[in-house]
Formats: structure tokens, sequence, C-alpha cells
């Protein structure tokens, strides 16, 4: 494991490394150099078996992050690579070609995050969403509940209160806390 | 092909003489495990209705609708449950405040309305709500913790013999954990004389956010030094959290807020340096609770404010009333010398009344508010409670706060069961270790143990510093020896008020004791002082019960420049005179600025 | 092992369609050899809602693609929006049939990221109920290998015994289907009075049913005739496709998270999975078998070892406003169907900043099922999905 850390970061310049727990590393790495470094840890570091490949969306950052989860059966180790992308360029080079899954992993990721893979076969096919018109549902900016409230019509006649706004309406409507700083001083 | 293989398989016919295992009558012969999460109940007479469960429901399930009376300690909500949304999660069970919620183990209800579905547990009555099988609170844990974190103070021994603040105070790790206990419910908000944002101040200290705590402090209430310190804390007494377990220490919070925050940043903290001033001018009488609180706001809104102060300081019964263990002189200083750097004149020494009129303020000023509060003891009026070696507690009090000597005795008595009690017994007792080296000091009140209307924990701590408190009894009679008490008569009080809720003890005459003391010390409430007030204004005044002048929401007479409040309209506590100190500055500014 | 060629009626299965240089079959529509059509969403192969779109040539498979999209219900989506405390009722509905797992992975995941200690106690009781979901799906499973070939009469017993095992959850954690009991910090009550010898009956009936399973399926020749030489999976494709758990561990490649990975109390129990080498239905079926077996024993030993009382939930920040330090985890466990494991990342706030659910059959049921199924019959698709258990819900969430 030391070793696989020490040639991830002399010769794909990985940064960022943490150790999870035992067994579980997460290390940063260029987007450039990412599906290099993936194919040396599946090739000669005996990464062989892809556990998942994710993204995070970073809305504040303005990147996406991909997650490759990658899995040494024989030493029981795990590395998550960290590869952030440009969320306006959402686009990433595929990696189908190394485990026949992937091509079903970046179909999902076209999908739900909008990232493209050019060469990913199928990648433009659907994979759960048809006919979907509106932005890819999985990122940040995509309101699940407004979504919903908007195409969805709620159960009619259901209405609830505040707690302590029921209790000023009833208790004390008038009273020195609708009066507070805020109101009379401008600057704030 | 094997031919065994072929018919090994027909052994299975062996089941065709065997009884079939269906249940045959699931409605009657299944009942629900005990433990099943069925249809809610809801024990609406111990529910709060404090919408922890809606605010938990992760599928909106929940909405609080009116049912109850709204009162303090419970907001007349109750939880009504759209069956269509809910997922028999039971988070709501588990982390409500009362563990009056609760799941029965029905599941075969049906109904041909799909709106039956949506009803109100304990309030709408289902066939479920008498049985006692489903789901409860696990006994084995909380959501949350329901124990206070403890604040550290002085030991006993430490606390004798000196004015020393005994409480120290929350650390930051010691204040996000008691945070971290609420659950935002704002019940406390509405039983709070001032209406403070208790959540959301709490909520600024989970989120180390100390100067937007401070800001949300100073909307309702400009004295929070003095507040987190000795406040009554009506808030806690309706703090769902106590339900369970023990209330959420606000007051030590809002001490913690403010004494984190450096007073020399208040300011800025504030935003407050540049306010924007207006060409009217206002007099306040009184440097206590509600005088300052109402020259605060008013500043705020550009008023030139002028406070006059019979004393030598500013403060009032908080630093007259208020002994330096529980109070130190240099927190209210903070307090004070903020709202004072508002551009708020003080002028000390000033009898209104005497020195200046009533009248003459009110032609001098656009308006005048009057926080004079409660100084004149309240006698006893027993045999012996002229003889002058029998006090008032007020003006111990006050004489120990101005640093004037005490002639402290060696043995005192001192009578009354409230908080001013429990502050001269103390004080007392510190001074008596100063002077003699021991504590012999006793206190009685006419209400039992668990009537008294002292905060527990001063009774506590004052049995711990060595006073002995011994409630129950009334006093008879103060034994007088060559004009020097020798002693209080008392005998056994079994009741206070008659079956009606009048004020009418009724005493065992027959069981009686003498306590020797040569200075007895009464304590049994506080008058105010208006006689500022002639007779030609009292006339136009419109008095209320109990010689209070009469006022309006806004704490304005009928003599329109005149706002009153403070102890003399509400209380007697410190918050009651903030609360009325911001209105009757709200009121003050309506009157002069009718546009707004 | 001698392979049956009873029912095998075209030994030749290369004759449609050719393939490109890609090994891609050229499927030309219009010459009227081909058909497409559509299994599912409904389908015998699966519990949940999916469709093959199935090219066929005869009765035989040319292609096959996968396509789900009948159960998405973007749970983790939902979880982004909800408190820590609130996520575990909603993850459990990533996988229907299997729900502890989810609640598992889910809680584990939520206290590797705030650094809390399960109590002991709870441990053991997380470690009985992931048990008992284990058996309970397999007690399924195992019986409804033999349905996909309409032999359905040991499906009804295992659904019997299914069904005091679901009585026995009822009993434990208050709920059927939907336990709700593995919650972040531990778990949601004690054993009941009596539990222990209500559990042991019904492993007794279990024993019994083993032997009476073992008649029906095992010890039967269509059953046999059907699922030898069917659906082989080669034990390179292990890694390359991504083969979990009693499908790995019937090409005879060990992969038992409870053996790799122990977690909770698995170090402490006597186990060892199964394994074999013949990689067809009728070997992943012996390797449930077998595991069900092992999951008897696991039960009666966690029952056996674990204390009487004891702490079942550590002390958390309240759960109203729990914020969890920023960082990211996987946390894992072996489901019945194979490593089953959540990807969290928390963004320091009190809702989850992304959750990522990774099932077994994310990867059985795509790449591996499309390739298994070329040059298999119409009538052995459902027996080749149920012998992957592939579980829809957990594909899309």
């Amino acid at each position: 494991m030391q070793d696989t850390i020490k040639n991830l970061t002399e010769r794909f310049g990985a940064s960022n490394m943490i150790e999870k727990k035992p067994g579980l590393i997460f290390i940063t790495i260029e987007q450039s150099k990412a599906i290099s470094a993936v194919t040396y840890l599946r090739d000669i570091e005996g990464y062989t078996v892809l556990t998942l490949l994710t993204a995070v969306d970073w809305i504040e950052d303005n990147v996406f992050q991909l997650t490759y989860l990658l899995n040494n059966p024989e030493q029981i180790t795990e590395i998550g690579l960290r590869v952030m992308i440009d969320r306006e360029k959402a686009e990433m080079e595929s990696a189908h070609h190394l485990w026949p899954n992937v091509e079903v992993y970046q179909r999902e990721l076209k999908e739900m995050y909008g990232i493209n893979f050019p060469g990913s076969p199928r990648i433009d096919e659907n994979f759960i969403l048809e006919g979907w018109n509106d932005k890819p549902p999985y990122r940040r900016d995509f309101d699940t509940k407004e979504y919903a409230e908007n195409n969805f019509f709620p159960r009619p006649g259901r209405k609830t209160n505040d707690p302590a706004e029921y209790m000023k309406q009833k208790m004390y409507p008038n009273n020195p806390s609708d009066y507070t700083n805020k109101k009379y001083n401008p600057n704030r | 092909m094997d031919i065994k293989k072929l018919l090994t398989p027909l052994t299975a016919w062996g089941n065709i003489t065997k009884d079939p295992v269906t249940i045959k009558d699931p409605l009657n012969e299944r009942p629900g495990a005990d433990r099943y999460r069925g249809f809610h109940r809801n024990d609406v007479e111990v529910c709060i209705g404090c919408g922890t469960c809606e605010e938990i429901c992760e599928n909106e399930a929940i909405d609080m609708v009116a049912i109850a009376e709204t009162k303090d300690g419970d907001s007349g909500l109750r939880p009504m449950i759209d069956y269509g949304r809910c997922c028999w999660c039971a988070l709501c069970v588990d982390v409500c405040t009362t563990n009056s919620l609760s799941m029965s183990n029905e599941y075969t209800w049906v109904t041909t309305d799909p709106e039956d579905f949506r009803f109100v547990p304990g309030v709408d009555k289902k066939d479920w709500d008498k049985g006692d099988k489903g789901w409860k609170k696990p006994e084995n844990y909380e959501f949350y913790s329901i124990k206070r974190v403890h604040m550290e103070e002085l030991s006993p021994e430490e606390r004798n013999g000196s004015f020393i603040e005994m409480m120290k105070g929350y650390s930051k790790e010691q204040a996000e954990k008691e945070a971290d206990r609420c659950v935002e419910c704002g019940i406390c908000t509405a039983t709070c004389p001032a209406h403070m944002g208790i959540p959301e101040y709490i909520k600024a200290i989970r989120n180390d956010d100390l100067e937007e705590g401070l800001r949300i402090l100073y909307d309702t209430n400009p004295l929070p030094e003095i507040c987190g310190r000795i406040c009554t804390h009506k808030c806690e007494s309706v703090c769902s959290m106590g339900h369970k377990g023990d209330p959420i220490s606000i007051r030590w919070l809002k001490r913690y807020i403010a004494d984190q925050n450096p007073s020399e940043k208040y300011k800025k903290i504030l935003e407050v340096e540049n306010l924007q001033p207006k060409d009217k001018k206002v007099a306040i009488i009184g440097s206590g609770p509600s005088g300052l609180s109402a020259a605060h706001y008013l500043a705020l809104m550009g008023y030139q404010v002028k406070i006059f102060e019979k004393l030598e300081k500013a403060g009032g019964m908080m630093r007259y009333g208020i002994p330096e263990y529980r109070l130190p002189y240099d927190q209210i200083d903070k307090d004070i010398n903020y709202i004072l750097s508002l551009g708020v004149e003080i002028e000390y020494n000033v009898n209104i009344g005497t020195d200046i009129s009533l009248e003459q303020l009110g032609k001098d000023y656009d308006a005048v508010f009057s926080g004079t509060g409660l100084q004149l003891g309240r006698s006893t009026g027993i045999e012996g409670s002229d003889n002058e070696h029998v006090y008032y507690s007020t003006d111990l009090l006050r004489k120990i706060a101005q640093g004037e000597e005490i002639e402290v005795a060696e043995s005192i008595v001192v009578i009354g069961g409230g908080n001013v009690a429990m502050d001269i017994t103390r004080s007392l007792a510190r001074l008596q270790k100063e002077k003699y080296g021991k504590i012999q000091i006793i206190t009685t009140s006419l209400e039992k143990e668990e009537n008294m209307p002292a905060d527990r924990e001063e009774v506590v701590e004052a049995r711990e510093e060595g006073c002995v408190i011994n409630p129950g009894w009334a006093p008879k009679s103060i034994e007088i020896k060559d004009g020097i008490p020798t002693g209080l008569h008392v005998v056994k009080c079994n009741s206070l008020f008659d079956g009606e809720g009048r004020f009418n003890p009724q005493c065992d005459l027959d069981v009686k004791e003498f306590w020797p003391g040569t200075m007895i010390v009464q304590s049994i409430g506080q008058g105010m002082d208006i006689s500022y007030i002639t007779e030609e204004m009292r006339e136009k005044l419109e008095f209320g019960p109990r010689g209070r002048v009469q006022t309006d929401e806004y704490f304005q007479t009928s003599l329109k420049w005149l706002f009153m409040g403070g102890d003399i309209i509400q209380g007697p506590d410190v918050i009651h005179g903030i609360a009325n100190g911001h209105m009757a500055a709200v009121g003050i500014d309506r009157m002069l600025n009718p546009e707004k | 092992m001698e392979k049956s060629k009873l029912f095998t009626l075209n030994e030749d299965r290369s004759l449609y369609p050719e393939h490109d240089e890609n090994g891609k079959p050229i499927v030309d529509l219009s010459s009227h050899k081909f058909l497409k059509i559509w299994q599912g969403p409904q389908h015998p192969g699966v519990t949940g809602n999916m469709s093959l779109e199935l090219t066929v040539s005869g009765d035989e498979i040319v292609e096959s693609k996968t396509h789900v999209g009948y159960l998405h219900r973007g749970f983790e989506k939902l979880m982004e929006r909800r408190k820590y405390i609130q996520c575990f009722p909603t993850c459990i509905r990533m996988c229907v049939a299997e729900p502890d797992p989810n609640e598992y992975v889910l809680s584990n995941a939520i206290e590797e990221l705030s650094g809390i200690e399960v109590p002991e106690m709870a441990k053991w009781l997380r470690t009985l109920v992931l048990e008992m979901a284990r058996l309970q799906v397999l007690l399924r499973g195992v019986p409804g290998q033999a349905g996909t070939f309409a032999l359905g009469l040991g499906y009804q017993w295992g659904n019997y015994l299914r069904d005091l095992i679901l009585d026995s959850f009822e009993e434990l954690t208050g709920g059927r289907v939907y336990h709700m009991y593995i919650l972040p910090g531990g778990v949601r009550g004690l054993l009941p009075d009596g539990f222990k010898k209500r559990m042991e009956d019904k492993l007794k009936l279990i024993d019994e049913f083993m032997i009476k399973i073992d008649k029906l399926i095992f010890q039967n020749v269509v059953f046999e005739s059907r699922a030898r030489g069917l659906g082989y999976i080669p034990k390179e494709w292990v890694d390359v496709y991504g083969v979990y758990g009693p499908a790995a561990r019937a090409a005879g490649v060990m992969r038992d998270v409870r053996k790799t990975n122990p977690y909770l109390k698995y170090s402490e129990l006597d186990f060892e999975p199964y394994t074999t080498t013949d990689s067809d239905v009728f070997a992943r079926t012996e390797v449930r078998y077998n595991d069900l077996k092992m999951t008897v024993d696991l039960i009666r030993q966690i029952m056996a070892k674990m204390p009487e009382k004891g702490d079942i939930k550590a002390e958390t920040p309240n759960v109203m406003h729990w914020k969890i330090p920023k960082g990211e985890t996987y946390s894992k466990c072996e489901s019945s169907r194979g490593e089953y494991g959540m990807y969290m990342v928390s963004d320091g706030s009190d809702k989850p900043r992304r959750v990522n659910l990774k099932g077994p059959s994310y990867t059985h049921a795509n790449a591996l099922l499309d390739r298994l199924l070329i040059n298999a019959n119409i009538a052995d698709t459902a027996a080749i999905m149920v012998s992957l258990a592939t579980c829809p819900p957990e594909i899309e969430r």
C-alpha cells in the first residue's frame, strides 16, 4: 500500500491522501493523468476490481468530483481516486475499455450529472430516465422538492402551524420582539 | 439419467397428509407484535405541541393543528398524521420530548374514505387508543442528551466569607454541548416576558457565531450579562426538554454569549456606530432594568435620552438588591456602559419629586418613562417588628452594595422564602463568617419546602454554605429585651390559602418554636414609592388593582406623555422590566412619530 | 462433475448471427432471421421490475440489453436533503428484499465519518439482524431458483419459513419488511423475552426444510439437467465483470466481506464460506444452499455468544442538528448477493453531500447478464437472473 501511494504520488502527481480506515485510502489525481493511474493500478498494482464509479457535485467550487473506487482483492485494500473536473465543461476521458461495466456507470453519470464521456458506448442512451427534459437531476442545483411541487399536486386541505409562531399569534400578537434592533437600525 | 433423481423429488407428496400452516382468521388470530409500529397513539394531555415530531418526520406526514388551549409551555397544537405519507419509522415517537407519542400494534384498519387516513391521534378516537401494545420509545436510548451540562461553581467553603462570583460560566465545549440539546421548538419564547429569540441564539452558539448570538440577544434584551446571571428564567420552566430530563440551561447560555464578546467590540458587532439622531428628547426616571431597556431602544431609534438616577450608580435593584456573588458589579457595568455609549445621558443623585418635579420633566421633555421599581421593605407587622434592630432586606442589601458597614449580629433570623430572602441570608452569612468565623443564621418562610418561591438552587446553595433554611413557619412575635431583639417566636404554618385561593394562612398554634437571634431581617416583599406623583396628577391617572397605575399595552398612562413600567407595573423581576422598557420605547416612538 | 445433456436440443449454437471483428453480433432485423422481444418489466427473474431487450434467433438469444428505470426513486438525491437521522428510514428501500444491509452500511458510514464507536451489544444485535436478513432472503432465493424452472413447490415452503423469520423481525424491530432497526449509533432495542427460544424452534424447522429442499431440488433430474452448464461464468470474469458473493464463490473465487474485511462480530464467529468451481446456475444454487446452512449455524452461534444486556446505542449529538465533519468513506458488508457498499461524502453540514449505494446487482445485471445471456435459451433467462440474485431497485436506487 505504501509503495502504491508512493508510485501514485511520484508518477501521477497524486495528492491529498487520506487514510479513512485501515485498507481504505482516498487520493486526488489530476484529470489528465486519471485514466493512466487507473490503468496502472489495475494492471500493475493488482487493483483489479472497480468497486464503483460515481460523482459528487461541489457546486460551490464549480467542480465535479469523480470517484473511482478500486479494490485489490489480494491485498484486501481499496483506493478511491478523486478526480476533480470542471463543472462547466463536464467531460472526462472514458474508461470503458478497462472494465465492461464502466460504460454503465458512465451512462448513468451522463444522465444524472450531465458529465460526458466521449467514446463511451451507448453514452447517449437513456439509462433510467425516459423523456427527461430538465437539467440533470443529481446536480445540486436541481431542486427535487421544487420539481415535485411543480409537477405533482399535493393532497388538498393540509395546513400546519409552527409552534413558536402560533403561540405568538395566540398569546402575544403585539410584543417587543417585533421591534428589534433590526427594525430601527438602518444599518442592519 | 439417474433414475433415483427422477424419483426423489416425489417425496414432496409426503406433505399431502399434513395440516396447512396458513392462519385461518388473520384478522383475529394475528395481532401485531408488542413492538409493532402501527397506527399512532398520542396522550394529548401530556403532549405540549412542540412540533419536534413534525420536524423529524422525513416524509412531511405530520401537520401541527390547533386542538388544545394555548398556554405557557403548551402551544395547543397537536400532530395530525397523514398515513398516505407516513412510513411507520417511529422517529417521531423516539424523538418526542414528552413521550406522549407512541404507536399501537394495530395494522388492519380498513375504511372506505381515504380522508379517514388523516387524523389526529388521541383526539380522533380510534379502537387502538386504549391498548398498550405497540412501539414505544426504547428506554435504552435518547436522540439527544437529557442531562444538563454541569456548570462548575465554587465549593461552599470557597464561597463562604467571599463575594466572588460563584458560578464559573461555561467553557466553549460545555456551552456547545448544552446548546446541542435544544430541539428548537420555540415553546420557551412565548413564556419569556421579553419573548427573546431563544432557539435562535442557542443555534448561534452551536454554529460558534457568537457575534450573531449577541445581535439576537440585543434584539430583545439590552442587559444580557445581567440576565445571563440572575434572570428568573421562566423559559427554563417550560422547556420541552424538561419533561424527560433537565431543561436547557438557557440562562447560562445567554451569559456565555455575553461573556465571550468583549465590550469594546459591542458597537461594531451590533452595528450601532452610525445611529440617525432625532431632535426629540425623552427623560427616564430610574436606571433599573426597565429604565435602561427603554433608554437603549430609544437611543437606537435616535432619541436624546436622559436618565435620572436617585443613587450614586446606575443599575437600580440589579446593583443594590442582588449580592455581588451572584451578579458581579463589573458585569453590571459592562451592560450599562454599552447603553450609555449609545449617547444616553445619566444624572446621578437626583430625586424626582424633590429635586425636580415630574411635571417639570413632562414639560422639558417630549416623553417621560418612569421605572422607579419597588424599594420599600414590607413589614410583617408582628409584635416587635418596629424595633431598630429589625431590618428590611432591601435596605441591608443596598448598604452592602454601597460598601457601608453593617452591624452584623452573631445570630440572625431572616423572615421570608423568596429569592431576596436567600440573597440576604447568604450575604449575611458571608459577613458573619468574615466577622465571627462562623455562621449562625436561620431563615423561615410561611410556605412549605416544596412551595418556597425561591429558586431551588438558591435554597440548596444556601444550605451548602451553612445557613439553616427551615420553611413552613409563621412568625408570631419578636422578643425584645433591653431594646434589643433576643429572638423570634414562630408557629407551625399548615396552609397558606383557603379553599377559594385567598391568602389566609392556617397555623397550628400548639406547635411553636423560639429561634434566638439578636438581628431580625424581614424579607417578605417590597412596596413601591410613587410619592413623586403629585395629587393633581393622581387625579388624571387611572389606577388598577394593588395601587398600580393603569397603563395600556405600550405602558402609556392616561397622561399621554408619561409612560411607566418595570416592577411598579409588572413583575417583579428583571426580565419583565426589560420587556416593559422595550415596549414603552416602542410606545413613545409611536406617539412621537405617529406617521410610522 | 458430469454434465447432463438431456434437454439440450441444438448442440451448435454458433450458427447465428455472424460476428464482426470485435465479436459483436451482426443483427439485421430485416433479414427475418432475428426477432426482437422484450422480457419485462414484470419479469420472473427478479424481485422488482426490469426489462431485457432480447434479440433472438429462434429461441436462442443473440443479444441482450438490460433496461432499468422502472424503480428509480432517487433515494440518493433525496438523502441529500435529509438530516442524517432521517436517512435511515429512507435508505432501506434501495433493496426491498433485503433492507438490513442498507441500514447497516448507512449507519456504519455515518459512524465512520463522525468517529462514533458502537457498543458491543449493538454490534451483536446488528450481526444477528444481518444474518436473519440473509436467512430470510435465502429461504426464498434458494427454492426460488427452482421456481424459475416452474418448480414452485419449494418456493411455497421457503416462503412460509420466511414468514416465520419475518415474525421474528416483527418481534425484535417492530416491522416485518422494513425493519428500521439499525440506526446511526446503534440499534433500536434489545431482544424481547423468549426470542432465542422461539428463534431456535424456527431454525429447527429450517433444518428439516434443508433436507426436504435438497431432495426436491438438488436430487431432481429436471433441475439438474436445466441448471448444469447454464450461465457459466469463467473464473477470469470475476474481477473483470465485478462478480461478488455467492456467484464469485461458485466460480472458485473467495469473495465474502465477512471473511476478507471482518466487520461487527464476524471475526469472533466460526464459519467458512462454501466455494465450488462449476460456476453455473447449479453451482450458484449450491453455494447459496450452503450459505443458508451456514447462516442458520451463524445465528445459533450469535445467540449463544451474545450478552443478555448492554448499551444498544452510543451517545450521539442531538439528531435534530447532527453535523458530521467533512470527509468521505466507503462502508461495506456482505449481503446475500455479495458485497454491498455505500460511498458517503459529508461536507460538514447536517445533511450528507452525496450518498452512493453500490450493490452487486449493478454489475451482475448489466454487463455480466448481457454477456451471459448470449446463446442462452429464452426460457433460461429467468434462471440466470435469479442465480445472479438480481435486485433491480439497487441498480437504479
